[in-house]
């Protein structure tokens, strides 16, 4: 049969590799992950970690600040769960949708209560003499990120 | 490792006013438990006959604060205390971004040359020897 213009897809044709191969190089892959991780050649960690109802990047040594009051005082720590993913220079680890707790470690500590600056929330309609002022003060949290660790529990 | 940003709070009321009636039941009452909570808060009671009864925050950083107590509950001015005790001498304005990092970037900051392959590689009309 001659060959026209849409004998074969438009895209480059891949060709996929062989099932077994690939078991074997992901058993590798993770192993060499997994002793990079226990020698400890790494530098900086960052993690992405969902805290409320927000996905934050965080490395060590770092403020992140929420619109909300948790419930521990200033100076507690906190470890946080629901970590997405843990990155280093040469690696990284995705999960899905999240990382086992044995893998990753992220905490953190309350470092201030304040409440915001004054919102003002203003009502006004043309014509009708109708305008209602409300100054909004909400509360809200400063955390800092101390430390992120990662032990070789691939 | 963790410091309380505040430094000092004074209370300053007069012994006499009506408005400081507050203060007065706060420093009988509440001001020991206070004390004992926040131990690394320092607390100045002072009465002296002026003008209105004040709560003045000091923090580390050289900010001051006065929040009026007059005419408040006892009760009040507790919670008022521990709000301050949690804040830090920063100004109360907006803040644009609610993170802060000095390292943003580990894996080296993405510029529209990363994941592209090198002029060496690529064959282009240039390249080729003529």
């Amino acid at each position: 049969v001659a060959k026209t213009s849409l004998t074969s897809p438009p895209w480059p044709e891949v060709k996929l590799p062989d099932p077994v191969e690939e078991a074997k190089h992901h058993a590798e892959v993770v192993r060499k992950v997994n002793a990079m991780i226990a020698a400890g050649h790494y530098g900086r960690l960052f993690a992405v970690v969902h805290f409320a109802s927000k996905q934050w990047k965080i490395t060590s040594e770092d403020l992140i600040m929420m619109d909300n009051v948790l419930e521990a005082e200033c100076g507690d720590r906190i470890r946080m769960e629901k970590v997405l993913l843990v990155g280093a220079d040469d690696f990284t680890l995705i999960g899905r949708p999240l990382l086992g707790k044995e893998l990753v470690r992220v905490e953190a500590t309350v470092i201030e209560k304040t409440e915001s600056w004054p919102k003002i929330n203003m009502r006004f309609r043309r014509r009708h003499n109708y305008q209602r002022k409300k100054i909004i003060v909400h509360p809200q949290t400063v955390l800092r990120i101390n430390t992120i660790e990662i032990f070789p529990s691939l | 490792r963790y410091v309380r940003q505040l430094q000092r709070l004074q209370l300053l009321f007069s012994p006499t006013a009506a408005d400081s009636r507050g203060a007065r039941q706060f420093v009988e009452e509440e001001a020991l438990d206070f004390a004992r909570q926040n131990p690394d808060v320092v607390l100045y009671v002072s009465p002296r006959a002026g003008p209105a009864p004040v709560l003045l925050a000091e923090y580390m950083n050289g900010t001051v604060r006065e929040e009026l107590i007059a005419s408040k509950t006892s009760e009040e001015i507790k919670q008022l205390a521990t709000k301050l005790a949690g804040q830090s001498g920063l100004d109360i304005i907006r803040i644009r971004k609610p993170f802060h990092t000095d390292n943003p970037s580990i894996q080296g900051q993405w510029h529209p040359l990363t994941n592209k392959p090198s002029a060496l590689t690529v064959q282009g009309p240039r390249l080729q020897p003529q």
